[in-house]
């Protein structure tokens, strides 16, 4: 589904030249539970963006379903991120304005589809928060906020869930909740892929690459 | 619609700095409207009064323009005066149905330690030269009989039938009508029979003015004209040119008021955009988020320009709600600093004004969200993982 063939990043701060990755080959199978982990500046997340099509490889090719991305313009990559991918952040990034509801359907008022109620309900309902649908995101603890931005990932239907240390600002109980839930995620058909510091996590995944200094090792 | 309800929710969560920016919006567009009504109430309201002088023309003693037009619709007091021989010239030329003096001057009372404000006029003609009047009582028959303005019979508790003792000019004067309240200057004016006003301010034949009913209006130039060319020293000064000196005056008010609505406009549109880039800043990572799920560029400028349009709509309305419910403090407060004022309905809620004022604060919003949009449509959707 997502093959990474000699990948680079470099970014440039001045005449200084940082190599994030360097040549990173990468082939992600449907369905699939990945973990990735690493120590802190060995260039997760700088993997994690360009798998997740916010940014794009300095060298080497990236395809998503066999279509090359570093080409595609600003506008369908947008697309491929609304329609393809979902994405769960460790600091949940749940919108204080709205509730629950309205924060699993926000993906949607970007496809100008419309909002199909019963999905987002039914949504809602398999990250166990039921009761919480009309509530707002102070009015939740952690791990329940991080389940809504869970049911957001889901909403437009995607190929691949990315998240990013979603145990990372979770107590252990909530932490294997979260972990739980991705896990049965990934029994349902999803992909997933996962960047986490969290060893004993990465270890129940199907597959653990560990990254450092840029290279997967 | 979705993207409007985001930019309300968005803009609940700051909700102080919201309501300030608001705030500003509403008093500035508040000042705009009312500024915008009470012109054009204004130039009602004269052209309605100038309608119900009974007269076409004045002729008054060469001098400034807008004390002329000052006396002419309410009297005051200049200091020079017509010789009444003026008025049989007048009275001589073809197409005159009448012609009036007017003697307006001061009138101390020591007793009671003030000036009251005398205004001789033809008792015969009252009911021509000021149509509007309504008149508690009669009209004078003889010299010492008097008509009060409210407001100087209020003062002095005086009523109809009363007495009005001038020890100094061995005067005593018999209130005979008391106007009812105009909320003009007629209200403070005593009216005494021109002959008697002459006689106490030993001018006995001077006049402040002379009012001149024409039997055409059509051919007033012509008469005017011939006027100017017969009788040296005098002033005509016709009620368009009344119209016209009073409107300039109020015109220039309106330009500097304006000017200064705008410029408060400009400063809360200033307003609005800092709270907005405000919001930016500290949403950075929240944009950054929508971006990564999914939200164009596009999308990202519609919702913050929605936000700016919506905070400087919402405080337009309010600001023009505000300024409908007290347009009649702003008549009070236009009484005190105008040479002149119409005596009702000078701001009245007017919604053609109401929806002119709207589309431009609705402009003003566009502007002032336009930088704040850009710049959040700018934000790297790796801002929102970056932790």
């Amino acid at each position: 589904m997502i093959l990474l063939r000699d990948v680079e990043k470099v970014y440039r701060r001045g005449s200084e030249e940082l190599h994030a990755l360097k040549g990173v080959d990468l082939e992600i199978g449907k369905g699939e539970f990945l973990a990735i982990v690493g120590p802190s500046g060995a260039g997760k997340s700088s993997l994690l963006h360009i798998l997740g099509c916010l940014d794009l490889p300095t060298a080497g090719t990236m395809q998503f379903d066999q279509v090359a991305v570093e080409h595609m313009s600003e506008r369908q990559l947008d697309a491929l991120r609304r329609d393809k991918i979902g994405f769960v952040f460790q600091q949940f990034y749940l919108m204080p304005g709205l509730s629950v509801f309205d924060n699993v359907a926000l993906p949607k008022i970007f496809t100008k589809r419309g909002t199909n109620k019963d999905g987002i309900a039914s949504l809602i309902g398999m990250v166990g928060l039921n009761d919480r649908t009309t509530h707002f995101p102070n009015q939740l603890s952690g791990g329940e906020m991080q389940r809504v931005a869970i049911a957001r990932a889901l909403v437009n239907d995607p190929e691949i869930v990315l998240a990013d240390e979603p145990t990372g600002n979770l107590d252990t109980e909530n932490s294997e909740k979260i972990f739980g839930l991705l896990k049965s995620l990934h029994l349902r058909g999803y992909t997933i892929v996962m960047v986490t510091h969290n060893l004993d996590l990465a270890q129940r995944a199907d597959r653990v690459i560990t990254i450092r200094d840029g290279r997967i090792q | 619609m979705a993207f409007l309800r985001l930019a309300f929710a968005n803009l609940k969560r700051h909700r102080t700095r919201s309501l300030l920016a608001l705030f500003g919006i509403a008093t500035s567009v508040a000042v705009l409207f009312s500024i915008l009504s009470f012109n054009k109430g204004f130039e009602r309201g004269l052209a309605r009064e100038l309608e119900r002088t009974g007269i076409h023309f004045m002729i008054v003693p060469s001098g400034c323009p807008h004390e002329v037009a000052s006396l002419v619709l309410h009297g005051s007091i200049i200091p020079k005066f017509l010789d009444i021989s003026v008025m049989e010239k007048i009275q001589k030329l073809d197409g005159i149905e009448f012609v009036s003096p007017i003697l307006v001057a001061q009138l101390p009372n020591p007793q009671k330690g003030r000036i009251d404000l005398a205004y001789g006029i033809e008792m015969s003609r009252v009911r021509q030269l000021k149509p509007h009047w309504e008149i508690e009582g009669s009209i004078p028959a003889d010299g010492d009989e008097i008509i009060l303005g409210s407001e100087v019979a209020g003062h002095q508790g005086l009523k109809v039938g009363d007495a009005v003792n001038y020890p100094d000019i061995k005067a005593v004067f018999t209130v005979t009508g008391i106007l009812k309240e105009t909320g003009s200057q007629d209200d403070a004016f005593m009216y005494i029979p021109v002959r008697t006003a002459q006689t106490i301010f030993k001018k006995p034949s001077g006049a402040t003015a002379i009012g001149v009913k024409v039997k055409d209006p059509a051919v007033l130039g012509d008469i005017t004209d011939v006027l100017s060319e017969k009788v040296p020293g005098i002033q005509i000064v016709t009620m368009n040119q009344v119209m016209r000196s009073i409107s300039g005056l109020a015109a220039s008010a309106k330009v500097l008021s304006l000017s200064v609505a705008i410029i408060a406009i400009i400063v809360s549109a200033v307003g609005v955009m800092n709270a907005m880039l405000m919001a930016v800043f500290e949403r950075t990572q929240e944009i950054g988020m929508m971006r990564a799920i999914g939200a164009a560029r596009t999308d990202i400028f519609r919702i913050i320009l929605k936000e700016g349009i919506v905070l400087t709509l919402a405080g337009g309305l309010f600001g023009i709600v505000a300024a409908a419910a007290g347009s009649d403090l702003i008549g009070v407060f236009v009484r005190k600093v105008m040479p002149y004022a119409p005596s009702s309905g000078m701001a009245r809620f007017d919604a053609g004004i109401a929806a002119a004022s709207l589309l431009f604060v609705t402009l003003v919003g566009v502007l002032s969200g336009l930088y704040p949009a850009w710049k959040a449509s700018k934000i790297n959707p790796i801002e929102a993982i970056k932790g």
